[in-house]
């Protein structure tokens, strides 16, 4: 391996399901997936999450490799080290050398461990776009009528309180290190139709300032189908889809990344089988049946070999030791094992 | 607390009348349960008063059987959810009087454990030998099922029916024209021909139709009606946040027992005592159903979910209308969903996927071989029509009636 790639992460944290994604007939809603992406890619069409199915304890347990076991909605950071932890403490990179870009719903714990022991300080810069946006219309000049539906929260209990927000980056520190002014940011804020679309935008801004070597992005429009709506569910997948070629497009013109940069894509499950009785089909992922549990990897970079199929069943905390096996850190506390078919 | 074996007649006390008379007559199979069940049991008890007369008579079969049953029997029915380890601190929880809470923190605890694929397992080798034992009644009639979607759109491009199909047949030629009617005169038609409490339903995304009014037998539920229930419900809900957050946070569970607890009379929902069952069926479809609060689209698709599961009706009706348009959580928790400008398109989908999921759900249900279902595109000519007495995964473009169509399914 290179000694100065970089990886980029995208995970999916909201649940598709294969019937709506790979499945022949969901494959209407991936054309850039499918059309663009998977010529270029290994493609791994079983990776089994069997840990919690909460979006933010299973993002954190993709992101340290081992399945965490905390309250979903609870405002804490993972037990275990991170693999921005591992990354930055093994390879001895600066804070801006890794990034996590988040949903808003718990996420800002994500980039270190609550353990302490293994690498304090060494953890991921979180940035939440729509903590972001919101602190942006508090300051801002312009008239921020209209750019509320970028706030969405939460969908899997729109009832719940939120946690309050401590540790993820403040607008003012952002702007700043992105040379963007709250305004600008406000009015690039209003040509974009979803909240995830806020996300690739700084997402683009950081790779244009800082070219992190470790990017970890997490999108999530898709879990408004909790909400029951088909519809919105399949308009969350189609975004998605094409965010995430927009994402390969910029890792491709960018000097800094083209060529030299292996992108992983992962949505942390499934949802609910139409079939499982105690279910209620797409909206939820709360049987930890097989459908629920089971998802897809797709990967793609100069030294991944292209237009490859693997059906061995891998395991959702094979990521992290993966990771360190690709940049060359150590992950001694992750559980899994390395995917040897992208190495 | 006490252990399941300890439980007394007393121990019930809290319990609604008719629960408390069922919970003490079947006090010695509820004493020989391992906890994790009993709670669930009594989760569904605690509820009797205001259980549909199916779910009563399957609570009684089943704790009849469990009461039969010899010692090695039973003890090996239960050994599943007997190797489950709980810990001190669910066991110390108020289980008797308390389930609904115990099941929540129960269910937080199995994911924590890594231990819910093992429960569901358990739960899944107890109804399947509850079934085994319990073979269901045949049902009386075969039962119908009659969904339409997209109510007041003029046109699509969306290829509807796709999942359905393959277990049906696709008619694109039925003449619209007085298509409602029939079918509403074949609703009322059966509730008369086969009376039966709660047997015969009518699940409305708007405002119910007129042709629905005073038929006898049909219970109706509209979403036009329960959208004041839904925005107290919200209004409720943001008063208990606030005072119990005092500028904290409050607990995902904390907010999920206070929703669990309300009644019809927190939500406004007016009514007499002989149609308190369904006043309570209404609340736990707003309090229970994610989405149905502010998406009719989903309303339908969950109150006509819930309807076959608990009621298990000879005859269900499920009537689709428009949603309204997407929003921030905040302004569809906020305003009222019935003066939004709509999503017609986006419900179109909603209700095809819904009606999809309703035939699913009949499929569950005794007698699903001999059950009939009809979808239909309102106001058009397309009709999927699944019956034993129609082909599979055929088209038929031959012009006919709606009324022809439902002759062919009998």
């Amino acid at each position: 391996m290179p000694r100065y790639q970089k990886t980029v992460v995208v995970t999916f944290g909201g649940g598709a399901r294969d019937e709506e994604t790979f499945a022949p007939e969901g494959q209407e809603n991936i054309p850039h997936l499918m059309k663009e992406l998977i010529p270029q890619a290994t493609f791994f069409t079983q990776v089994v999450n069997r840990g919690i199915l909460g979006h933010y304890v299973a993002t954190a347990s993709l992101a340290t490799g081992i399945y965490e076991r905390f309250d979903n909605f609870a405002d804490v950071a993972p037990e275990n080290p991170t693999v921005f932890e591992y990354f930055r403490k093994g390879l001895g990179r600066p804070v801006n050398d890794t990034w996590v870009i988040a949903p808003s719903n718990g996420f800002n714990r994500i980039g270190q461990s609550a353990g302490g022991t293994f690498a304090p300080g060494f953890g991921a810069r979180v940035v939440l776009p729509k903590h972001l946006l919101a602190a942006a219309l508090g300051k801002t000049s312009t008239n921020p009528s209209g750019l509320e539906f970028l706030l969405q929260d939460n969908y899997e209990d729109v009832l719940f309180t939120p946690p309050s927000v401590q540790n993820e980056i403040q607008l003012s520190k952002l702007t700043e290190m992105l040379h963007l002014s709250a305004d600008d940011f406000t009015h690039h804020a209003q040509t974009l139709s979803s909240a995830d679309e806020l996300s690739v935008y700084v997402m683009h801004h950081l790779m244009r300032q800082f070219a992190p070597s470790l990017l970890w992005i997490t999108l999530h429009d898709m879990d408004v189908a909790h909400t029951g709506a088909y519809s919105l569910y399949i308009e969350g997948i189609r975004r998605t889809d094409r965010l995430c070629a927009e994402i390969w497009q910029m890792i491709e013109s960018d000097p800094e990344y083209k060529s030299r940069t292996t992108m992983l894509i992962l949505p942390d499950f499934g949802r609910d089988s139409d079939f499982s009785p105690s279910g209620n089909g797409f909206q939820h992922h709360r049987t930890g049946d097989p459908l629920s549990r089971t998802t897809w990897m797709m990967a793609l970079g100069p030294h991944i070999r292209q237009n490859r199929t693997v059906d061995r069943a891998l395991d959702s905390v094979d990521l992290v030791p993966t990771l360190g096996a690709m940049m060359n850190f150590p992950t001694p506390l992750a559980k899994g094992r390395p995917i040897l078919e992208v190495l | 607390m006490i252990a399941p074996g300890e439980l007394r007649a007393e121990s019930f006390a809290r319990y609604p009348p008719q629960a408390r008379s069922f919970a003490v007559a079947n006090l010695p199979a509820l004493q020989r349960m391992p906890l994790i069940l009993v709670a669930l049991v009594l989760r569904q008890a605690i509820q009797y008063d205001w259980c549909f007369p199916r779910e009563q008579e399957q609570l009684s079969r089943q704790l009849d059987l469990l009461g039969r049953m010899d010692a090695a029997s039973f003890d090996a029915l239960m050994a599943p959810f007997s190797a489950i380890q709980l810990s001190a601190e669910l066991g110390g929880l108020d289980w008797v009087s308390e389930p609904q809470q115990f099941s929540e923190q129960l269910t937080a605890y199995l994911w924590s454990q890594h231990q819910i694929d093992r429960y569901h397992e358990a739960a899944q080798e107890y109804q399947q030998a509850l079934q085994k034992a319990l073979a269901e009644k045949t049902v009386t009639t075969p039962r119908w099922t009659i969904v339409t979607v997209g109510q007041g759109i003029p046109q699509t491009e969306l290829p509807l029916f796709r999942r359905l199909l393959p277990h049906g047949t696709l008619f694109t030629n039925v003449d619209p024209s007085d298509g409602l009617e029939v079918l509403l005169a074949e609703i009322g038609s059966r509730a008369q021909q086969y009376p039966l409490e709660y047997g015969h339903w009518y699940i409305e995304g708007g405002e119910s139709h007129a042709g629905s009014k005073g038929v006898q037998g049909l219970t109706v539920m509209s979403y036009a009606r329960l959208v004041p229930a839904a925005k107290r419900e919200f209004a409720l809900l943001n008063q208990f946040t606030n005072r119990a957050g005092g500028g904290g946070k409050v607990g995902v569970e904390a907010v999920s027992s206070y929703i669990a607890g309300l009644n019809p009379d927190d939500l406004g929902l007016k009514g007499t005592s002989a149609d308190n069952v369904l006043r309570h069926f209404e609340v736990n479809v707003l309090t229970q159903g994610a989405g149905c609060q502010i998406y009719s689209t989903t309303f339908v698709q969950w109150a006509a979910r819930e309807c076959l599961h608990r009621a298990q009706p000879l005859t269900l009706f499920a009537r689709f209308a428009n949603r309204q348009r997407s929003a921030p959580m905040e302004q569809l928790l906020a305003r009222d969903p019935l003066q939004q400008p709509q999503d017609p398109e986006g419900s179109l989908t909603d209700a095809d996927m819904g009606a999809y999921y309703t035939w699913i759900n009949q499929s569950r249900l005794a007698g699903a071989d001999q059950s009939r279902f009809l979808v239909w595109f309102e106001g058009h000519g397309v009709v999927c029509a699944v019956s034993p007495t129609l082909a599979q995964g055929t088209t038929s473009t031959a012009s006919a009636t709606m009324r022809q169509v439902l002759d062919w399914m009998r």
